[in-house]
């Protein structure tokens, strides 16, 4: 398996964080918020369709509301396949930064 | 949007769900960023979602396929070659359209940092001014405790930093220097944003009485006067004779928005036990950040609760409960914005006329060129196809207009810089740039479009082929007359509008220079003084000072009589107090009136001939520190004894020393020539609590008071040289500076309207002289028939006027319903001031009858027989 980008790493995690209410702007709002980066809706979507067609994320559509044009959400979940890219992509930075002092633990 | 629906949905799944989110956020930013920043964002965000996720080669494709890009390049090269046979019609084309883009883009840069621009500190929509609220529900300043208790309970403002104006005289590092500045609380750089450029920056510790002796350097000041030395940080300078440690120079990119001659800034250092801190000592200023997603009518909402607690609890401190809230934005710009408006208003209806002129030349050179479109459209070329290449040459005019354009821009601002009045905010933040550039990009595209298309629309295929069939002669056809006709009747209108615009403004400043201001400017000279440092300390050396400085210019030889007091009129400055009477004649003294105190020394109000009304003037028994006399102004001794005498009243000013009215003077008016308050009261300096550092000095001559100025300089620096003197200015120079924003947009106006008239001029020309050379064969049989000259020339100069008029009366009805805008720039006059429109109209008229002169000579001197002949 192909290991994870730290962009596609940020929006598994923000899905995980969301539980099951994690759609486009719910995502972009807890990116901004935990993850103090602003992304576009464009560069989201544009990770999640690669993060889906990977494997890593399952999308379901929802209902469709009139505050949204009458376009239906799509809600993400991260699959067993993404957790295990995650839990990867953390042992790496880990035993890269084994033995470093880099103030990690001092906040 | 429908087209991102086509792009994006078409692969169903997450692209409608982004065009969900999409919908979805927009209403959300909406509210957090007003209409015109959800729009930029929903832009930005579209055009990223394309990029990344739409099919960007695929719609880039659809728009630029390949066959049409090559026949594209193909009608540039052929283009240019058209117009370079064509010298005459270019130049002019590209002349016209680039002034009228130049003016436009250069007007663009001048507004923009008011307008436009955000301010330059981190999210700048977030910082609000706050004010308490007076009597008359305008803003007011805040004393120190107020200030104080807000910042304890409010929980809308993240932040609030007190600041006031200060000024230091700087004696060490070369000559003395008046710096102007602020007093500021230790957190004012933290509330706007600002990273100090060197140094740390004030600490809560400095913001102590006592502790208070520390200064942050502006950039400017750090290089002029220190040299740029990193090492001041820390060293002790003297201002006004006293130590002050340098704690930290600013970035260079700092502009401060508040007070943009500041230089220098000291901390402010109050306690809520000092004597100045108190509720009703309003001489401070407060600027805050408002908490994220908190609006400014929410932190008003909730500030106005404090205010009306604090109320409750002080009844006597606070008569007016209320505060305000604006953001600084707003409150810096407010005052230019109508001005700035109607003169960005006035280029963009110069740029339309510009346009319209070049479409109208557009369509004169298009019948001519009939016979090369019949070829082309013969050759299977369709009416998108000539469009194409009319719109590759008009692509190259209008490219060019816009460098040229551009170019005059570069040119015009500094010296419109130069022009403008020294009070505009953001001054220094006026430059040609990247927005400019894309206006000028977004301009040149559109005229291309207009220009290059107007031909295709206008004219139809079949009148195309009837004008190539009857050959070169042929100048026109029935549908690009009227089409002409109708362009020029717009320009005529249009022009109309700016000559109106000028007009009514002309008039204004005319009327407000009539102002009967209470005071003769004529033969007035006027001067800063200032008394700083340790041999100033003590009140009556000041007031030696100013007696010396007295003595020595009334030796002057010119000089009739000098006058000191601590402000001027319709010079910014603003020094008032709240007037009550103690015997209570005022029926509600929280409602006390405010005045504008004049301490003063010396022949000031006969230097300025100010009139006393009634009673009698200052003698010299009025001038000891014992003295209680004072003299009102005639609104002011109205205002507190209604139809009564007011000589012999008792009446007392800002604090308890009760004063006996002498006199009463005319009112001046000390706000601005249009506003007219007129309260005032005079009163001998030595007998006001304290003594003035700044006074103005006011000398009346008997001749130039320029030619004194010197003299006069030379008298003062002579009685203290340590003491700088500054701003020489007559006072009738203070009145017409005091109409500089009006001046502006007159010269403005003016100009714009000088273009549209010579454009009008030229339209109508342009039509009538086609329509002349059209006619040749009629023309040419009536005066076989027996037609006079006079009977020709009336048949060309009627059909012009009647051009002229229809745009005229168009004209006054679009300026009827426009004036309005420039009501903020109108003093005297009504909106639709007859005399002006009508004068407007005359000249347009005039000048349209002059347009029709050479086309109808032309038209009398077509000899019949050879007109004829020519068919």
């Amino acid at each position: 398996m192909d290991p994870i980008t730290e962009l596609e790493g940020l929006l598994l995690l923000a899905v995980l964080q969301l539980g099951a209410d994690a759609y486009g702007v719910t995502i972009r709002d807890e990116v901004d918020r935990r993850g103090q980066r602003k992304l576009t809706l464009g560069t989201i979507y544009k990770t999640l369709d690669r993060l889906e067609s990977r494997g890593l994320l399952a999308a379901r559509q929802g209902e469709p509301t009139p505050e949204r044009g009458g376009k239906a959400k799509r809600f993400y979940s991260v699959t067993s396949t993404g957790r295990r890219a995650i839990r990867a992509s953390f042992r790496t930075i880990r035993r890269m930064a084994a033995g470093l002092d880099l103030g990690l633990d001092t906040p | 949007m429908r087209m991102l629906e086509r792009l994006l949905s078409d692969d169903c799944g997450s692209g409608s769900a982004l065009l969900g989110d999409l919908r979805e956020s927009y209403h959300v930013e909406l509210s957090r960023r007003g209409p015109i920043g959800a729009v930029l964002w929903f832009w930005t965000e579209t055009l990223v979602a394309l990029w990344h996720y739409g099919k960007p080669r695929h719609v880039l494709g659809s728009l630029f396929r390949e066959d049409r890009m090559e026949s594209f390049a193909l009608d540039l090269r052929q283009g240019v070659r058209m117009l370079w046979r064509a010298p005459g019609f270019t130049s002019l084309v590209i002349v016209t359209l680039a002034l009228a883009i130049g003016a436009t883009a250069a007007i663009y840069s001048v507004v923009a940092p008011v307008l436009i621009r955000p301010l330059p500190y981190p999210s700048p929509d977030r910082i609000v001014l706050l004010n308490e609220r007076d009597a008359n529900n305008a803003p007011e300043n805040l004393g120190f405790r107020t200030i104080a208790d807000i910042r304890s309970e409010t929980r809308t403002l993240a932040s609030i930093a007190v600041y006031g104006g200060w000024s230091a005289t700087i004696g060490d590092h070369g000559e003395p220097e008046q710096l102007l500045g602020q007093k500021v609380s230790w957190n004012y750089f933290d509330v706007l944003g600002i990273r100090m450029g060197l140094g740390r920056g004030f600490t809560p510790e400095d913001d102590r009485p006592g502790n208070n002796n520390v200064v942050v350097l502006s950039y400017g000041l750090w290089q002029r006067r220190f040299g740029g030395d990193s090492a001041v940080i820390g060293r002790t300078i003297r201002l006004d004779d006293k130590p002050f440690r340098i704690a930290a120079v600013l970035p260079r990119t700092f502009e401060n928005v508040i007070f943009p001659d500041a230089q220098i800034w000291r901390v402010l250092g109050y306690a809520v036990t000092q004597p100045a801190a108190c509720r009703t000592c309003r001489h401070l200023n407060a600027v805050g950040r408002l908490r994220d997603g908190v609006s400014p009518a929410q932190a008003a909402a909730e500030l106005n609760g404090i205010s009306t607690r604090l109320a409750r609890a002080f009844p006597d401190a606070y008569p007016t409960p209320g505060m305000f809230v604006d953001r600084l934005q707003h409150r810096v710009t407010e005052s230019m914005r109508p001005a700035l408006l109607a003169i960005l208003s006035a280029a963009v209806l110069v740029l339309l006329i510009a346009a319209a002129n070049v479409v109208n030349l557009q369509l004169a050179r298009a019948i001519r060129r009939d016979s090369e479109f019949v070829i082309r459209i013969a050759l299977g070329a369709g009416r998108s196809r000539l469009a194409q290449q009319l719109f590759a040459e008009s692509l190259i005019v209008a490219g060019l207009a816009g460098v040229v354009g551009l170019i005059l821009a570069r040119v015009a601002v500094p010296y419109l810089v130069t022009r403008l009045p020294a009070d505009l905010p953001r001054l220094s933040a006026i430059r040609v740039d990247g927005g400019a550039v894309a206006v000028i990009g977004a301009i040149v595209l559109s005229l291309a479009v207009i220009v290059g298309i107007a031909p295709v629309v206008v004219r139809r295929t079949r009148d195309v082929f009837t004008g190539a069939l009857r050959g070169a002669g042929r100048l026109g056809d029935a549908s690009t007359l009227r089409a002409r006709r109708l362009i020029v009747i717009s320009e005529v209108a249009l022009a109309l509008v700016l000559l109106s615009g000028a007009g009514l403004v002309a008039r204004s400043i005319v009327r407000l220079l009539g102002v009967d201001t209470g005071f003769d400017p004529q033969h007035v000279l006027t001067l800063r003084l200032q008394s700083s440092g340790a041999s100033y300390q003590a009140d009556s050396s000041v007031f030696g000072y100013h007696d010396r400085v007295l003595a020595a210019v009334s030796r002057i030889p010119g000089v009739i009589q000098a006058g000191v007091a601590n402000q001027l009129p319709l010079t910014g400055d603003l020094d008032t107090y709240g007037v009550s009477t103690p015997d209570g004649s005022l029926a509600k003294p929280a409602l006390n009136p405010y005045a504008d105190r004049y301490s003063v020394d010396g022949e000031f109000m006969r230097a300025m001939s100010i009139r006393v009304i009634a009673g009698r003037p200052f003698d010299r028994d009025d001038t000891g520190d014992s003295s209680r006399s004072v003299i009102v102004s005639l609104s002011l001794a109205e205002r507190l004894w209604p139809g009564e005498n007011a000589i012999g009243k008792h009446v007392t000013m800002g604090n308890a020393t009760v004063r006996t009215v002498i006199g009463v003077a005319k009112d001046v008016r000390h706000h601005g020539l249009d506003t007219q308050t007129g309260l005032q009261f005079y009163l001998p300096e030595r007998s006001w609590d304290s003594a003035d550092n700044w006074a103005a000095l006011v000398v009346r001559t008997d001749g130039n008071p320029a030619a004194l100025a010197d003299a006069v300089r030379t008298a003062v620096v002579a009685v203290d040289p340590s003491q700088p003197v500054a701003r020489p200015e007559s006072m009738q120079g203070i009145i017409r500076a005091s109409t500089a924003q009006r001046q502006l947009a007159l010269t403005l106006f003016a100009a714009f309207a000088a273009l549209a008239l010579v454009l009008a001029a030229a339209g109508i020309y342009g039509v009538l002289a086609g329509s002349v050379a059209e006619r040749t064969r009629e023309i040419g049989l009536r005066t076989a028939l027996g037609a006079t000259p006079r009977d020709v020339l009336l048949l060309v100069v009627r059909a012009g006027v009647a051009m002229a008029l229809v745009g005229i009366a168009v004209g006054l009805g679009a300026t009827a319903l426009l004036t309005r805008y420039i009501h903020a720039l109108l003093f005297g006059i009504p909106d639709t001031d007859a005399l002006t429109l009508g004068a407007a109209a005359g000249l347009l008229l005039l000048t349209a009858v002059l347009a029709c002169v050479l086309p109808a000579l032309r038209a009398i001197r077509i000899d019949p027989m050879s007109a004829m002949r020519a068919e």
